[in-house]
């Protein structure tokens, strides 16, 4: 009984230094402008956002599930999916490096690299 | 093991089995993998403490297999038995310092290590590591979640008792 204080502390340390990494990803994260579509950790197509002058969309077809991505200049999403959960879809609009798009049953992952990173810009 | 034994674990796997499968019909409130109540655990978290390591494990592990046969995603199935296992590895030991007054503190250090289980297995299945930038969200919803499961399997000490005989 005695650690009853410590194990509230515990926990509220853990809360609050998640909550602040939480907060610090998305702060620092950089903005992103090459967006890599990647199927089992295979880069199946990359795309520079900061070109895209029009919007367009197209279908990956994995070895698990097709994902229909839409493009616009700066953005991201995938429209529509066949998985069972529609994460992916939901997740909406992407522009930043901090929340990749993930499609955990069709082992996709949109990933925004490049551009100004705001950690150096920090450090 | 005895009847009476079996019957105590089937009847838990039976509850944890409904209670997950009624919440997998809930739609998840955010669009991120691993952010969800996990109200199931209110049964491992009691039986960790009631019941015993290897009880507590063996129902988890019937609890996911069937789960993941009744709502058909059985790529969740990975998720569930990485988070599972490390959550365990981290309630077991805790069960063994804490009184059933700090059952929520045991609940909270596993539902943190089920996330980073959870998460371990999605980097290496989508071999991404930058997946963990979703970490710290997921430890932020593993402690509020892990206290939620905690204190309802604290509330539920009693009743449980008196189902179930002990």
């Amino acid at each position: 009984m005695r650690s009853t204080r410590s194990w509230v502390a515990v926990t509220a340390a853990v809360l609050a230094l998640a909550a602040l990494a939480a907060v610090l990803v998305r702060v620092l994260a950089p903005a992103g402008t090459v967006a890599e579509i990647t199927v089992d950790g295979q880069v199946v197509e990359s795309i520079d956002l900061s070109r895209v002058t029009e919007g367009y969309s197209f279908t990956v077809e994995g070895q698990w599930g097709s994902n229909t991505v839409e493009v616009e200049p700066g953005r991201i999403r995938v429209s529509a999916a066949d998985c069972p959960d529609q994460v992916c879809v939901r997740q909406g609009w992407v522009s930043d490096s901090a929340s990749p798009i993930v499609c955990l049953p069709h082992r996709l992952v949109i990933q925004l690299t490049g551009g100004e990173s705001g950690v150096d810009a920090v450090s | 093991m005895g009847i009476q034994k079996i019957t105590r674990m089937a009847l838990l796997t039976a509850i944890a089995l409904t209670i997950f499968v009624a919440e997998a019909q809930l739609p998840a409130p955010v669009p991120i993998y691993g952010v969800k109540l996990g109200l199931a655990n209110i049964v491992t978290v009691w039986a960790v403490f009631l019941l015993g390591p290897l009880e507590a494990a063996m129902i988890l592990l019937a609890r996911v297999l069937l789960g993941s046969l009744v709502t058909g995603q059985m790529m969740a199935l990975l998720y569930s038995l990485g988070g599972g296992a490390l959550c365990l590895c981290a309630m077991i030991p805790l069960s063994r310092v804490l009184t059933e007054k700090q059952m929520w503190a045991c609940s909270v250090m596993g539902a943190v290590c089920h996330n980073i289980g959870q998460i371990l297995v999605a980097i290496a299945i989508t071999r991404t590591p930058a997946l963990a930038v979703y970490l710290p969200v997921l430890l932020v919803s593993g402690v509020i979640t892990g206290l939620f499961t905690g204190l309802c399997a604290q509330a539920l000490t009693g009743r449980l008792r008196k189902l179930l005989r002990l």
